[in-house]
């Protein structure tokens, strides 16, 4: 069996090259393997940085035929371990259910595992589809010369190559220890896309059925003969330290095993260990640590005085001009931190035994928490074995692995014992790389015939951490002599990568003014952007605009493509419905991950001003869409999961800590304020999958404000919803 | 420490623990039922629930002294002889969890909530289900499984 090696491997184009070998047991075997120069680059600087994709995936074909793919990167519930199969399952003409998959530990032969930045499909599309169809390529040649006719007159179908001409057939599993000794065809014909019968079909998840049965699956489920269970606890004022902590009379506690100090390990945030028989008693011990902290100046952070920092960057900055004769208008727009507040806390296992770490780790990036305990721990990274479990919720908080460093070092301490670790939920929130804060003082012109003459943004978010205003994306880019600027509280609370990083927050507060221009300008809000897209420069070739970025996509953005999922959007939402007070509809749209979306939502809100969602309609243009099912089932959550955050989320930051401590005040959307209706539509295509993971995020919150502003006048410039009073008369 | 004899998926277990130990830690560090989960320890997420003597309960605040000799069904318990319930197979078909962690509770909710009202309406599994989150936000799929498990036509998408 050849594994292929980074060390042997240059960097290597999109295209990369199929490894092939024979299976001990006389199967078939086909890797490809790829890495993306840019994204190793990435990786290599910023270990918890949405990298690009650059995965690699095996395929192996037993005597009876059994499939088996490696899915080389983490599922957290995006479909990720589905769909990518499919995509081989396709081009191979293996029936699905032959097809079994393995989730791949943390190895080099597989190149980076990063399940970020909605990449999965994306980025293994194509080769995935190479890999799957040199395989039938090879297969195919088996059987030709079996029979001794020509591979053209072969075809294949359900798992066997057919010769319609003399009747005969040979199953895979028949055929793949002799394709095992066949050269590597260096092009192979790829499928038709019009001609696929397995994409774009609904597939439910590979593993439901482990699901519906409570099968452990999880990182919080693992479980070693003579485990034992770690609490951590760090200091809540971000940089904080441990000066002094009860620990000898907290190990006499009933049912305790240990309890340490850990500080001075390279990367390791300083807290005090708790070590018991069980999760209960290292949690109620954990409670019990009297723990004199050395809080450091981050004790000084409130969130009161970043939103007058922020203030004084607005007020100072003299922002650009708005031509003379035109309407300025002017508003200041406002999202908080948020936590991801993944439902499985988190959590990690590990066993330190003759010098080497083994760990099971539910992470989005398996190779970033292999680093931070070779660097912190100074093991050579052959000696940290780390396997993946499934994820309860990524959402960006699994690309960085405190949590791997942290039972590290417990498990050291501990030879020969395997520990799990488990972070209380009120860690959990404590201790989270937050979604930024961020302002927006927007600035804009309209002339006398309604038309944008100027539109100008001064941002403002927490220094570090991803989030940032480029400038440049839609709608600054259809007004000529739009300026973006982008300024920095300075601070040290933790942020990192939540759901559609950037796009989560500012999209609502770009989509959010954009309405307030429209109905500035007494037009209709579709028609608004419908013209401000039609500004773009360079709008309506069909390439679309050279250079013009929207959203974080990182592609061309395409006004036309965007303008078609607005105005399928309008027309299945039946737009522009006249509605009694009260009654609002209002939509938004992004380009995000390279997919358009438009959203358009139905919502009540009483004179009391309780506010229901009544339906939001979706429209996506997502390129060729793998399953179905998950594709739907991920813009129906990330819309939900979008709408929970604006309505009812927020950390706060006291005394430099972060103020909610549990969901009873950090509350998530409940059933009962799910809309009764959620209409998800694709576009029909065949250009390669974008990112859906996330696309469908962004718009939700600015559909949502824009039709409370119609159903009530009453225009949200500050989240979440809740903190605002809808009330109407 | 006391001996309770938990009664848990049909089969009584002899266990030694602090009076005050909640069921969830019961279940999942003793008996090894890590089918169900911890999400927040305060009763406001429902991953831990299970159902006692049929009823929906959160384990997480549920300590052995109050289980008593009633019977607990985990989500490894649901489904006997290895068939899955109708719950079980809507969830399945319907492809429901995302990411999975809270659809044990989900399930074993959702299935008190038809063996008390087999024909609910949506607001019957609104008012049933709002103790029980889905971070991943599948309640539309959710509504949708109840609805085909107690074999009524679903309601718009
Ligand atoms: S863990 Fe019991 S309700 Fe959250
Ligand atoms: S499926 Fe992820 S929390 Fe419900």
């Amino acid at each position: 069996m050849s594994v292929p090696s980074p060390s042997v491997a240059p960097v290597l184009d999109r295209r990369g090259f199929i490894k092939i070998g024979a299976l001990a047991g006389g199967g078939l075997l086909v890797g490809t393997y790829f890495r993306f120069g840019a994204a190793s680059a990435l990786a290599e600087t910023a270990p918890a940085a949405v990298a690009s994709f650059a995965p690699n995936a095996f395929i192996s074909i037993a005597a009876n035929g059994t499939v088996t793919l490696i899915a080389p990167n983490s599922e957290m519930g995006q479909g990720a371990k589905t769909a990518l199969p499919m995509i081989i399952a396709e081009e191979l003409d293996v029936p699905w259910d032959k097809v079994t998959i393995s989730q791949g530990d943390l190895n080099p032969a597989y190149g980076r595992q990063a399940a970020v930045g909605s990449g999965s499909t994306p980025g293994n599309y194509g080769p995935l589809r190479q890999a799957g169809a040199t395989a039938r390529a090879m297969l195919v040649e088996a059987a030709a010369q079996t029979w001794g006719v020509p591979a053209a007159e072969c075809t294949t179908e359900n798992g066997a190559v057919l010769h319609r001409a003399s009747g005969r057939h040979l199953g895979y599993g028949e055929l793949a220890a002799k394709a095992a000794t066949l050269p590597v065809p260096a092009d192979v014909a790829l499928k038709d896309p019009n001609d696929f019968k397995l994409l774009g079909t609904r597939v439910p998840g590979v593993d439901n059925e482990k699901i519906v049965t409570g099968q452990a699956l999880f990182g919080i489920d693992q479980t070693l003969p003579g485990m034992v269970y770690a609490a951590y606890v760090k200091c809540p004022v971000f940089g904080g330290k441990v000066a002094s902590a009860n620990v000898d009379e907290v190990k006499k506690l009933p049912g305790v095993r240990d309890a340490f100090v850990l500080d001075g390990i390279n990367g390791l945030t300083p807290g005090v260990a708790v070590v018991a028989g069980s999760t209960w008693l290292a949690f109620t011990a954990a409670q019990k640590l009297k723990i004199q902290w050395d809080q450091g100046p981050g004790v000084s952070q409130g969130s009161e005085a970043m939103a007058k920092q922020a203030e004084a960057f607005g007020q100072a900055d003299p922002g650009a001009a708005v031509p003379a004769g035109a309407t300025a208008i002017e508003a200041a727009y406002h999202y908080p931190f948020l936590a991801h507040a993944t439902l499985e806390p988190q959590n990690c296992t590990a066993l330190f035994k003759n010098g080497v770490m083994e760990m099971w780790c539910p992470t989005q990036v398996p190779s970033a928490g292999q680093r931070s305990v070779t660097q912190g721990l100074g093991l050579a990274a052959r000696d940290v074995v780390v396997h993946v479990t499934r994820l309860g919720g990524g959402f960006g908080r699994r690309g960085s692995n405190e949590f791997s460093l942290e039972v590290a070092a417990i498990a050291k301490r501990l030879e020969g014992t395997p520990v799990k670790l488990t972070w209380m939920r009120e860690h959990d929130f404590a201790h989270d790389n937050y979604r930024s804060n961020g302002w927006h003082f927007f600035r804009a012109g309209l002339d006398s015939a309604g038309k944008v003459v100027a539109l100008h943004d001064s941002f403002v978010k927490m220094q570090g951490g991803p989030g940032d205003m480029t400038g440049g994306g839609f709608p600054f880019n259809a007004v000529p002599g739009s300026q973006v600027q982008s300024n920095k509280l300075s601070g040290t609370i933790p942020t990192g990568y939540w759901r559609a990083p950037g796009d989560n927050g500012n999209t609502w507060a770009t989509q959010s003014f954009v309405d307030e221009l429209a109905h500035a300008a007494g037009r209709d809000p579709i028609d608004f952007t419908l013209g401000l897209l039609a500004a773009v420069p360079g709008a309506g070739a069909p390439g679309g605009p050279a250079g013009a970025r929207g959203g974080r996509g990182g592609g061309g953005f395409v006004p036309a493509k965007m303008e078609a999922v607005l105005k399928l959007a309008a027309e299945k939402a039946g737009w522009g419905k006249k509605l009694p007070r009260g009654q609002g509809q209002g939509f938004a749209i992004t380009h995000t991950n390279n997919a358009y979306v438009a959203v358009v939502a139905d919502v009540t809100v009483s004179q009391q001003g309780v506010l229901r969602i009544q339906k939001l309609t979706a429209v996506v243009d997502a390129g060729l869409i793998v399953n179905l099912s998950s594709a739907e089932a991920q813009v129906q959550g990330a819309m939900l999961d979008g709408i929970s955050a604006a309505w009812f989320q927020k950390i706060t930051i006291e005394a430099g800590a972060a103020a909610q401590v549990n969901y009873d005040d950090y509350p998530l959307l409940r059933i009962d304020n799910a809309p009764p209706a959620v209409e998800v539509n694709f576009v029909k295509s065949i250009a390669p999958p974008t990112g859906l993971g996330e696309p469908g995020l962004p718009p939700a919150a600015p559909a949502i404000c824009n039709a409370i502003f119609a159903a009530t006048g009453k225009r949200i410039r500050t989240l979440p919803i809740a903190d605002q009073d809808l009330k109407w008369a | 420490m006391s001996s309770f004899n938990l009664n848990v998926n049909g089969a009584v277990h002899a266990v030694d623990l602090d009076d005050n130990t909640p069921l969830l830690w019961a279940l999942r560090d003793t008996l090894g039922l890590v089918g169900t989960k911890y999400g927040c320890g305060i009763g406001e997420c429902g991953a831990c629930t299970v159902l006692l003597d049929g009823e929906a309960v959160k384990s997480c605040g549920l300590s052995l002294k109050k289980v008593g000799s009633a019977k607990v069904t985990t989500i490894e318990g649901l489904a006997r002889g290895g068939k899955l319930t109708a719950v079980q197979q809507a969830w399945c078909k319907l492809d429901v969890p995302q990411c999975g962690y809270c659809q044990g509770g989900q399930i074993l909710c959702a299935t008190a909530l038809l063996a008390a009202k087999p024909r609910p309406t949506d607001a019957d599994i609104d008012s049933a289900m709002s103790g029980n989150f889905c971070r991943c936000a599948s309640y539309t799929r959710i509504r949708q499984a109840i609805h085909a498990a107690a074999g009524q036509p679903t309601a718009a998408s």
